[in-house]
């Protein structure tokens, strides 16, 4: 039976639309027992809500305009340069932004998807995560997706304004094939940052002393700057295990088809299964990662310690 | 009725209240710069602790070395890419250039970071700042620690690129008076850019971490870091030339390897058609770097002074954020 509310509306009226509505239950038992579209509509607003500071704040102070691109974009240049002051041909300054253009992604996946449990930790949030009806995947999806918006912003812009500045010509034969492997490496980066994100928990103040030594070595082994097949069984070992270098390597080959340049890889569509296969494996193991480290949490205290 | 105030005794012994028998304002002057060095130190000590207590010295060393050397062998590799090798005395270049940039990444993101790290993370800034402490004092000092960690990433790779990479160096070459000179206004220098980033930190939200290598970053491109300025359009050459950075690296380079290449002269540069010379004689390098650092320095003193006021003004130093 429905009962009429002081705005005039209905609560069964309500409850057939909303699945976050007070529904009246006979016991506290029943109210505990959630429909699958309840607990389905609760992650997918938990994943909106955790998405949220992270868009709305591109948009609420804006100084990150300035900070995160203009300046990365500065800093790519200063490799355009290096190349310039070498001779080298013209599809290397290519390789440059490209690799300039995805560093936004990977600095965003190590600084606010690996580090980020970590740091909620700190400030005092995660046992709220861990008390609220929610499954802690969604936050990850959530900071995922928020943290996608954000970083293709600065990417696509770092982009533009370099190829536009420095004349890159793009040649690319299968469009298709490239947005596809695009894809695919944000996937899989993002999923190794939902991985990263348990694991750093687990180390603690480590983590932030981590989060700094996977940048530069990590451009360094990815050959962000440089054709990996120059590294050898380094820049295997990269390709097998570090999304950024095999997605990179995979967006070379597609964006500047026919340039001629030390190769060496696998085709792309090889590296395009490569990164499906991180994209399972990284997603599975985050979530048992995240499943065993939060039983050990519960079991030793540590959901609430901060600073350690 | 008025009651009198009371009188203070020559015996009152300090702050011992209620004998005392009223204020002593000594007290609140305190002891000049005996307490600011003592602030200092302290802030010295905690920040290294900080930096170095989370894990054993190997794993320390292996985490401060593994980001500058990484960074050169990144240029090494381009280098060797499109030469093949036949560059070695740009090979001598870029590897300088990278170690010392180290330096610099970790001198100006260590003033910045004590402001996020205190605010952010421990939530300790607004005691800090209220405590007796000298505020710049206890800046500077939580910094050193970080600049030692930059400054012993520096010479490893310094060291590598010497014994593994092929660098030509001879120890008896070095003009030690230029190194001295060019070294203690260079770190002077990189302070003053520190203490500009951290006061725009204390105005800017958790995502400010990014920043201070965001701003290195732009530096990278017009200080001769890893090319020479000739290849920039002269306006650029122009803005790298009032950036102490570029003279401190230069004058860094002239004194490790007399003879080598210029990241301000050269064929074609603005430089060159300003002066004429090939390249900049020492002296000319140590009365720029002493100028463009004697601006830098003042101007970060300035605008730390008024982002001080105004995060005292909004509420700013015990102001969270997260996303």
């Amino acid at each position: 039976m429905s009962t009429l509310r002081a705005d005039g509306r209905r609560t069964a009226e309500l409850a057939g639309r909303n699945a976050f509505v007070y529904r009246p239950t006979a016991s506290p038992q029943a109210a505990a027992v959630w429909t699958t579209r309840q607990v389905a509509m609760t992650n997918l607003r938990t994943v909106i809500g955790r998405a949220y500071p992270r868009v709305t704040g591109l948009f609420r102070e804006k100084s990150w305009v300035f900070f995160e691109i203009l300046l990365p974009f500065l800093s790519t240049s200063a490799f355009v340069f290096v190349y310039r002051a070498l001779q080298a041909p013209p599809q290397y300054v290519g390789f440059v932004v490209l690799g300039g253009a995805m560093t936004a992604f990977w600095l965003n996946v190590i600084w606010m998807m690996a580090q980020q449990l970590w740091w909620e930790k700190s400030q005092g949030n995660l046992e709220l995560y861990f008390a609220a009806p929610m499954h802690i995947m969604a936050v990850l999806f959530g900071m995922a997706f928020g943290g996608f918006v954000m970083s293709s912003t600065r990417a696509l812009a770092v982009l533009v304004i370099a190829s536009t500045i420095y004349g890159v010509s793009f040649a690319v034969d299968q469009w298709a094939l490239l947005v596809g492997v695009f894809l695919l490496t944000l996937a899989a980066l993002y999923g190794l940052g939902m991985m990263l994100a348990s694991l750093f928990l687990m180390w603690g103040r480590e983590a932030w002393h981590l989060t700094q030594l996977l940048v530069e070595p990590v451009y360094f082994v990815s050959g962000l700057n440089f054709p990996i097949a120059r590294l050898g069984v380094l820049g295997s070992v990269a390709i097998s295990i570090l999304p950024l270098a095999v997605g990179l390597d995979a967006m070379r080959q597609l964006a500047f088809a026919g340039a001629a340049y030390p190769i060496g890889t696998p085709p792309p569509a090889i590296e395009a299964a490569i990164l499906v296969a991180m994209v399972v494996v990284f997603v599975l193991l985050s979530r048992w990662t995240l499943a065993v480290l939060e039983r050990m949490a519960r079991a030793e205290g540590r959901l609430s310690v901060r600073w350690q | 009725m008025t009651v009198a105030e009371p009188v203070v005794r020559p015996d009152a012994p300090g702050l011992a209240s209620p004998e005392w028998g009223g204020f002593d304002p000594t007290r609140t002057r305190g002891r000049g710069w005996v307490d600011v060095r003592r602030s200092f130190l302290t802030a010295v000590r905690l920040g290294w602790q900080m930096e170095a207590n989370w894990t054993d010295p190997f794993l320390f060393f292996v985490y401060s070395v593994a980001k500058p050397l990484a960074s050169a062998l990144i240029l090494v590799v381009m280098l060797d890419v499109i030469s093949g090798g036949g560059k070695p005395e740009y090979r001598a270049f870029v590897i300088v250039g990278s170690a010392l940039w180290s330096f610099v990444l970790s001198g100006v993101s260590g003033l910045a970071w004590m402001i996020l790290d205190d605010r952010e993370r421990y939530r300790m800034l607004k005691y800090v700042y209220v405590s007796p402490s000298d505020f710049l004092a206890v800046i500077f000092g939580r910094g050193v620690a970080r600049i030692g960690v930059g400054a012993m990433g520096a010479a490893i790779t310094l060291a590598v690129g010497v014994v593994f990479l092929g660098v030509p160096f001879d120890v008896g070459r070095i003009d030690w008076p230029l190194l001295i000179i060019v070294m203690a206004l260079g770190v002077t220098s990189i302070l003053a850019i520190g203490l500009l980033l951290a006061a725009i930190c204390m105005q800017t939200r958790q995502e400010s971490w990014s920043y201070p290598e965001a701003a290195a970053g732009a530096l990278f491109l017009v200080s001769g870091v890893v090319f020479p300025l000739a290849v920039l359009p002269a306006p650029v050459q122009a803005i790298g030339f009032i950036t102490p950075l570029t003279w401190w690296i230069e004058g860094i380079r002239r004194a490790l390897f007399p003879g080598g290449v210029s990241a301000v002269g050269g064929p074609g540069s603005l430089f060159g058609q300003l002066t004429g010379a090939v390249s900049p004689d020492p002296l000319l390098i140590v009365v720029v770097l002493l100028a463009t650092g004697a601006v830098a320095t003042l101007g970060a003193l300035a605008v730390f002074r008024a982002s001080d006021r105004r995060a005292k003004d909004r509420g700013l130093f015990d102001q969270t954020t997260g996303s």
